[in-house]
């Protein structure tokens, strides 16, 4: 009891005694009752257990959503890496933890920094599941002036925002997409680290696990010392992830700080990825278009040239824009003018032909298309209006507003969303379960990133994925080199990363990129791609990737 | 004494509050506000400014609040323990009512004496790594010095009143207010001393195993700010501590052996 501090109020008997002086205002028994009936109804009798769920009886959570927040609270004492694959609902436990410490009177502010795109999916999902009166950060607002801000990590590290926050004792930080945190050396680390905070939640789909000393760095921020410091981690792990599978403590002390939820291990997996790929052959006009451009004389770039190829797989537009520019540009009228000509007078494009046939097929429900090139999606909306199919376009260079009232209009108005790449990320679209890959991303995290928009928690029905691929094109290299072969469409492609940095491939796009760039002949790109694809699977198979789940996994 | 029936709770609330509950069926509450509380509850201060600029009386606003959630999709506002209207109610509630002055009602036609006591509710708040909170209400008999606990639920069973009934007079307090308030200060904080306070204990234990890792992390450069930082937001996480507030309390005047 000796090295407990006792509290007493000393301010209330006084107030007493002056309004028994004044004779006045007092309350009756009935209110004065009914305060005392509130106080007793939200106060927390007992250290354990989750008050908040009597407080929000309107969302159903599931059982490791409540296991997670109970540990976090519990074990963790309110400093975690919460890590679950992706669709779980992090930000579901995230809020169920807040929430906790909000009832129980341990926060009363808190700082929450997430991606710019997701600031709005914030503030909307702690108002209206959680109750928590959490606000986007604007221009010119205090820091101070609102208790529950949510923000994004680069208008954070601003200044004079940065100032501000440092100088602000917090009750709670959150850090969405913590892996950006990792490296110990750039300004969002040490930001992040310098603010001062009682509790702490780090949010993350792709767990730092490439290289431990990342996972070292995610953990100093929680608790400093809970490897060793630095010099000492590096002299007795090294760099090397192996350890881990041999260090059965080290296991244990980032189980510690750690909690990761598989889809298989919470039974999830009810929703399954049906994949479709639709093949198209070219037209007789479009494909001496394409054999136009591949045997071409103008020395482009080999990248450049494929880009052109890419693009007239898509549509004309992006293709006729692309090369008009350079026609321009680079005095290249004389040879490009008749190509330009011929695009010109290309009949619609037999992909665009399919999307509806297919859309038509799919009968009332909503379907999302996603395209690379905003001519494409231009030229969509467009024709899909002609064939009295209503669609809203999105990108990511879009408002947060804008953003949000594009998805409703989408959700209560529309059949199809027309999106490009850069909207893949921030938006959730459950209520859809129907997505059409008009053409595909090079890079198989973006692929991800477009099922994780329909494909995640919440979502009731099987995801339908069809893929539009042009025989004997670029687009059938990719799919079948690349896609298939490495299983992309089926499995969540958590490991992706790691395999990648395995291998010590720093990006597959830009891999892609010089294999085209290197090679002379069709050939020798299919033989490349082959080895590339080969090496991916194999690594894929490496037992000890295999064991990532049984390494961080809590089940 | 928790809150049980919203319902109840609810009516009980916006009446005594001088509101007419306009109906009341099935779980759905009609309310008309009256001014007073249109103020508390609604948030439009720029309304009420500019209405009272004009000269106007102003016209409060109804309120249908639904505690059955099989009717949580008719128009009005679904309540629940969670949700923010209750939370604004029950703060109002814990900000407002604080001090009471009470006479117990009584039908008598010759000269009867009332007792005080001090009745004061307190919330220990226990707090280490977690939080819990224990409430205790004390009635303290101001001329005889007896002392009684679960207050709150002895005085249920009388009828209580702000003014005094015809015939009846006051006692003066032998003890005063602020040492009758000590004497109930100093048996909680006996009780609290007594108590095993395993929680704390742990939570100390906790906070010194943090420290150690704290310090192995930053061996040699102990003295920097960042560890002091971190050090300061350990203490304020595991450092355990018990506060003893006063929820409310007042004066009541009860007759001779009421309890």
């Amino acid at each position: 009891m000796d090295s407990i501090e006792l509290q007493k109020d000393s301010a209330f008997i006084n107030d007493l005694e002056s309004v028994i002086n004044k004779d006045g205002p007092f309350s009756g028994w009935e209110l004065f009752s009914m305060a005392y009936q509130a106080e007793l109804t939200t106060s927390s009798p007992s250290f354990n257990g989750l008050r908040a769920l009597d407080y929000l009886p309107h969302v159903d959570f599931l059982d490791h959503q409540v296991e997670v927040a109970e540990q976090a609270i519990e074990m963790m004492h309110g400093r975690a890496i919460l890590a679950d694959e992706v669709g779980l609902g992090k930000t579901i436990e995230a809020g169920l933890i807040l929430k906790e410490y909000m009832i129980r009177g341990l926060v009363k502010n808190a700082l929450i920094l997430v991606p710019a795109s997701l600031v709005n999916q914030w503030v909307k999902e702690l108002n209206e599941k959680f109750y928590i009166p959490a606000v986007a950060h604007r221009k010119n607002y205090s820091w101070k002036d609102n208790p529950i801000i949510i923000s994004s990590l680069d208008t954070a590290k601003r200044s004079p925002n940065q100032e501000e926050i440092i100088d602000t004792e917090y009750d709670f930080i959150l850090v969405d997409e913590a892996h950006k945190l990792k490296n110990h050396k750039t300004k969002n680390y040490q930001f992040v680290r310098s603010i001062k905070k009682r509790y702490c939640l780090l949010l993350t789909a792709t767990p730092v696990q490439n290289r431990l000393i990342e996972i070292f760095n995610l953990i100093t921020i929680l608790r400093p010392g809970h490897l060793g410091n630095y010099d000492s981690f590096i002299e007795k792990y090294g760099k090397d992830r192996r350890k881990l599978e041999q260090d059965p403590y080290l296991k244990q002390l980032i189980q510690k700080v750690m909690i990761r939820n598989t889809r298989k291990a919470t039974k999830l997996t009810e929703s399954k990825r049906k994949i479709e790929t639709l093949w198209i052959d070219f037209p007789e006009t479009a494909r001496e278009v394409y054999d136009d451009l591949v045997n071409t004389p103008i020395a482009f770039s080999t990248f450049s040239k494929i880009t052109y190829l890419r693009e007239i797989c898509s549509s004309r537009e992006a293709c006729y824009m692309s090369l008009s520019k350079i026609s321009e540009r680079d005095n290249h009228a004389a040879v490009l003018k008749p190509l330009l000509t011929k695009i010109e007078e290309l009949p619609h494009h037999v992909k665009a032909e399919k999307v509806v046939e297919l859309i038509k097929s799919i009968g009332d429900e909503k379907v999302i298309v996603f395209t690379e090139y905003r001519a494409t999606q231009y030229y969509l909306q467009w024709y899909l209006q002609q064939h009295g199919i209503s669609s809203v376009p999105f990108r990511g260079g879009f408002k947060r507003g804008k953003k949000d009232w594009m998805k409703q209009l989408f959700k209560d108005h529309a059949q199809v969303l027309i999106a490009t790449e850069a909207g893949g990320e921030g938006i959730n679209l459950q209520f859809c379960s129907h997505l059409i890959n008009y053409d595909l991303p090079w890079n198989p995290m973006r692929l991800e990133q477009r099922i994780g928009r329909i494909h995640r928690f919440g979502q009731e029905k099987d995801v339908h994925i069809y893929n539009l691929v042009i025989r004997n094109t670029i687009e059938e290299h990719i799919l079948k080199l690349l896609y298939e072969k490495i299983n992309l469409f089926e499995k969540v492609i958590g490991n992706l990363d790691d395999i990648l940095a395995e291998l010590n491939i720093s990006s597959i796009e830009s891999e892609m990129e010089s294999i085209y760039n290197e090679s002379t002949s069709a050939g020798e790109v299919r033989i490349k791609l082959n080895n590339l694809s080969s090496i991916i699977q194999g690594a894929k198979n490496d037992p000890m990737v295999e064991t990532e789940e049984r390494l961080y996994g809590n089940h | 004494m928790a809150i049980t029936n919203l319902n109840q709770f609810l009516t009980d609330y916006f009446s005594a509050k001088d509101c007419e509950i306009i109906s009341n069926h099935d779980g759905v509450i009609q309310i008309q506000l009256n001014e007073q509380m249109d103020r508390e509850l609604m948030n439009r201060p720029f309304y009420w400014h500019y209405i009272k600029k004009i000269g106007r009386t102003g016209d409060p606003m109804q309120l249908t609040l639904i505690t059955n959630p099989q009717k949580r999709d008719e128009q009005g506002e679904w309540i629940h323990f969670g949700s923010p209207r209750l939370q604004q109610i029950m703060n109002h509630l814990k900000e407002k009512e604080k001090f009471t002055k009470l006479f117990q009602s009584m039908d008598v036609t010759e000269k009867t004496a009332l007792h005080p006591w001090l009745v004061i509710n307190f919330k220990i708040s226990y707090q280490g790594q977690h939080k819990k909170d224990e409430i205790i209400s004390i009635g303290l008999h101001l001329v005889n010095g007896m002392m009684k606990l679960d207050m709150m639920n002895l005085l249920t069973k009388f009828s209580l009143q702000t003014t005094i009934s015809d015939y009846c007079f006051t006692l003066s307090p032998m003890i005063k207010i602020k040492s009758g308030y000590l004497r109930m200060e100093a048996v909680l904080s006996n009780y609290i001393e007594e108590q095993e306070h395993t929680w704390a204990k742990k939570s100390s234990e906790l906070l010194e195993e943090e420290i150690q890792t704290l310090k192995h992390f930053y061996q040699g450069d102990e003295e920097s700010e960042q560890m002091q930082k971190e050090q300061e937001a350990l203490m304020k996480r595991y450092q355990p501590n018990i506060a003893m507030n006063v929820i409310n309390g007042g004066i009541v005047y009860l007759q001779q052996d009421a309890l």
